[in-house]
C-alpha cells in the first residue's frame, strides 16, 4: 500500500512539474519560407527574391567574349566586358526598386519588384509571386539621333518560384520585351518590336554557403533573326557580406529584355561566355 | 488507508487547481544588445513566451530564434545559421524565484531568479536580477543579464557579414496577464 502511495504521489509530483513547464511551440510555423534564391539574380535572370525593408544591395555584373576565341582571346576575356553596375533598395520587405547602367549601349535601366504572394512553409500559399517592370534607356551618343522614346526598352515578368525543399527552388517566369527601336542589321533581318519569353531557373543547393544554379530564357513566338535563347549555368558562393556568381552564359547581356532580343551564342552548341556577379547587401536602417 | 490516499489526492487536486497566481504572455520583448565599434546592433523579438507561478515561485520563459530581427536580411540569416536555429530553435529560462516578492505591493520590486538557460542546445545554472511589479492589469517583468556566446558553443564562423560581440546583453520585457484558474 506504501509503495502505491509513493507511486501516486510521484506521479502528482513529475505532473505538476511538467505542467509547470510551458510546451514549447513555434511563433509563426507557416511563416514565409526564406532564401528561395541567394539573391535577386541568378546571372541575368531576375528572382522571386527579394531585398528586405532598408537593405541596399550593390552588384556588379560582368561578362566577356566567347569561349571559342580559345587561347587566342584567353577563352574571350581579352574581348573586353559587358559590365552592369546595379543598385537595388528595399522599401519594404515586398518592394524593391533599382537602378542600373550596363557599358553596352550605356543603357541605364529603372526597376521595380513587387511580391503578390510568398510561399509558406506549411504550403498555405505554396507559391511565391513577383512581378516585375523594368524600363531601360540607350544613353550612348550613337543613339542621340534618335528621340528619348525611341532610344527606350522595357520589360514586364511574372516571377512565379517553389522553394520544393531546403536545397531544391525552381522558378517560371513568362515575360515580354518591348524596344520602341530595333534596327536592322542584315537586309533581310526579321525584325519585332515586342518579343516574349518564358523564363526557368533553378538553385540546388550544396550547403548554406554553396548552390549551383542555372537559367534558361527561350523566347516564345516570334523570334528576331539570327537570335538564340540565352542560357547560364552559374556556381553561387556566399561569403562575409559578399554573393559572388560565376557563371557560363550565352547571352552578352544582364536585362531580360536584351537576353531575349540580343543573344547570339547558342549554349548548347556549345558555345558561351565566362561571366561573374559580386553581390553586396547593406542595412541602411 | 484508503481515507489517507483520498485526502491526499484531494489535497494534490485542489492545489492544482488554485492558480490564481500565475500570470503569462506570449507578447513579451527581448532584445540583445552586441556591442562592437562601428558594428553594434541589436535584435528584437515580440514573442517572447512567459509563465510565472508566485505560489510555486516558478518562472519559465522561451523565445523562437527565428522571430529575432536584426534589422538587416542579411544579418539575420547569418545570426540564424550561427544559433542553428533549425537544429535549436528555442532560447529557454526555467528556474525558481529566490528572492521575496509582495504580490500586495504595487511598487517595483527587485527580484533574483535562478534556474536554466538553454540556448544552442547547452544548459547553464545562471542567476538573473530583475524587476517585478504588480500592475491592475497584470505582472511587468524586466530582467537582463549578460551572455557570453562560449559559454554556449555559439562561434560566429570567421567569415561573417557581421562583427559579434562575444559578451551579448540580453533584456526582457514583458507584461503577463493573470491566467484563470
Amino acid at each position: 500500500m506504501r509503495k502505491s502511495i509513493a507511486t501516486l504521489l510521484f506521479s502528482f509530483f513529475m505532473t505538476s512539474l511538467v505542467s509547470a513547464q510551458l510546451e514549447r511551440k513555434r511563433a509563426n510555423p507557416d511563416g514565409p519560407v526564406a532564401e528561395t534564391f541567394l539573391t535577386k539574380n541568378i546571372a541575368g535572370l531576375g528572382t522571386v527574391q527579394l531585398l528586405g525593408k532598408g537593405d541596399l544591395n550593390s552588384m556588379i555584373q560582368h561578362n566577356f567574349g566567347d569561349v571559342r576565341g580559345g587561347i587566342e582571346t584567353f577563352f574571350g576575356v581579352d574581348e573586353g566586358a559587358n559590365v552592369r553596375i546595379a543598385f537595388g533598395y528595399g522599401l519594404t520587405d515586398d518592394l524593391n526598386i533599382g537602378i542600373g547602367r550596363t557599358s553596352r549601349e550605356d543603357n541605364i535601366d529603372f526597376s521595380i519588384d513587387y511580391r503578390i504572394l510568398h510561399q509558406t512553409k506549411l504550403d498555405r500559399i505554396p507559391v511565391s509571386v513577383v512581378l516585375k517592370g523594368n524600363t531601360g534607356i540607350r544613353t550612348q551618343k550613337e543613339s542621340f539621333g534618335l528621340t528619348f522614346q525611341e532610344r527606350l526598352n522595357y520589360l514586364g515578368s511574372v516571377m512565379i518560384a517553389r522553394k520544393f525543399s531546403d536545397n531544391f527552388s525552381f522558378q517560371v517566369s513568362p515575360m515580354v520585351s518591348h524596344f520602341n527601336t530595333v534596327v536592322k542589321t542584315k537586309p533581310d533581318s526579321e525584325l519585332y518590336n515586342t518579343v516574349y519569353g518564358l523564363g526557368f531557373a533553378g538553385r540546388f543547393k550544396i550547403n548554406e554557403r554553396k548552390s549551383i544554379s542555372f537559367e534558361y530564357l527561350p523566347v516564345i513566338g516570334d523570334k528576331i533573326t539570327d537570335t538564340k535563347n540565352h542560357a547560364a549555368l552559374v556556381y553561387e558562393l556566399e561569403t562575409g557580406g559578399h554573393v559572388f556568381q560565376m557563371f557560363f552564359m550565352s547571352g552578352r547581356w544582364f536585362t531580360e529584355q536584351h537576353l531575349l532580343t540580343r543573344t547570339e551564342t547558342d549554349f548548347f552548341e556549345p558555345n558561351f561566355r565566362f561571366g561573374f556577379n559580386v553581390n553586396r547587401v547593406f542595412g541602411l536602417l | 488507508m484508503k481515507k489517507i490516499i483520498f485526502t491526499t489526492v484531494l489535497c494534490l487536486f485542489i492545489s492544482s487547481l488554485g492558480h490564481s497566481q500565475s500570470f503569462k504572455t506570449e507578447e513579451g520583448k527581448a532584445t540583445f544588445y552586441s556591442k562592437v565599434p562601428l558594428h553594434s546592433f541589436e535584435g528584437n523579438s515580440e514573442n517572447l513566451v512567459g509563465f510565472i507561478d508566485l505560489d510555486e515561485k516558478t518562472v519559465d520563459f522561451y523565445i523562437d530564434l527565428e522571430t529575432l530581427d536584426t534589422g538587416n536580411g542579411k544579418r539575420d540569416k547569418d545570426m540564424k545559421l550561427t544559433l542553428e536555429t533549425k537544429k535549436y530553435p528555442f532560447a529557454e529560462f526555467f528556474g525558481k524565484l529566490v528572492s521575496d516578492f509582495d504580490p500586495e505591493s504595487s511598487a517595483i520590486q527587485d527580484v533574483t531568479v535562478r534556474g536554466t538557460f538553454k540556448i544552442h542546445g547547452v544548459e547553464k545554472e545562471i542567476e538573473v536580477e530583475g524587476t517585478l511589479q504588480m500592475k491592475d492589469n497584470g505582472l511587468h517583468v524586466t530582467a537582463g543579464w549578460i551572455l557570453s556566446l562560449l559559454d554556449y558553443k555559439i562561434e560566429p564562423p570567421q567569415i561573417l557579414f557581421i562583427k559579434v560581440d562575444k559578451e551579448q546583453e540580453i533584456k526582457i520585457d514583458a507584461l503577463l496577464k493573470p491566467v484563470d484558474g
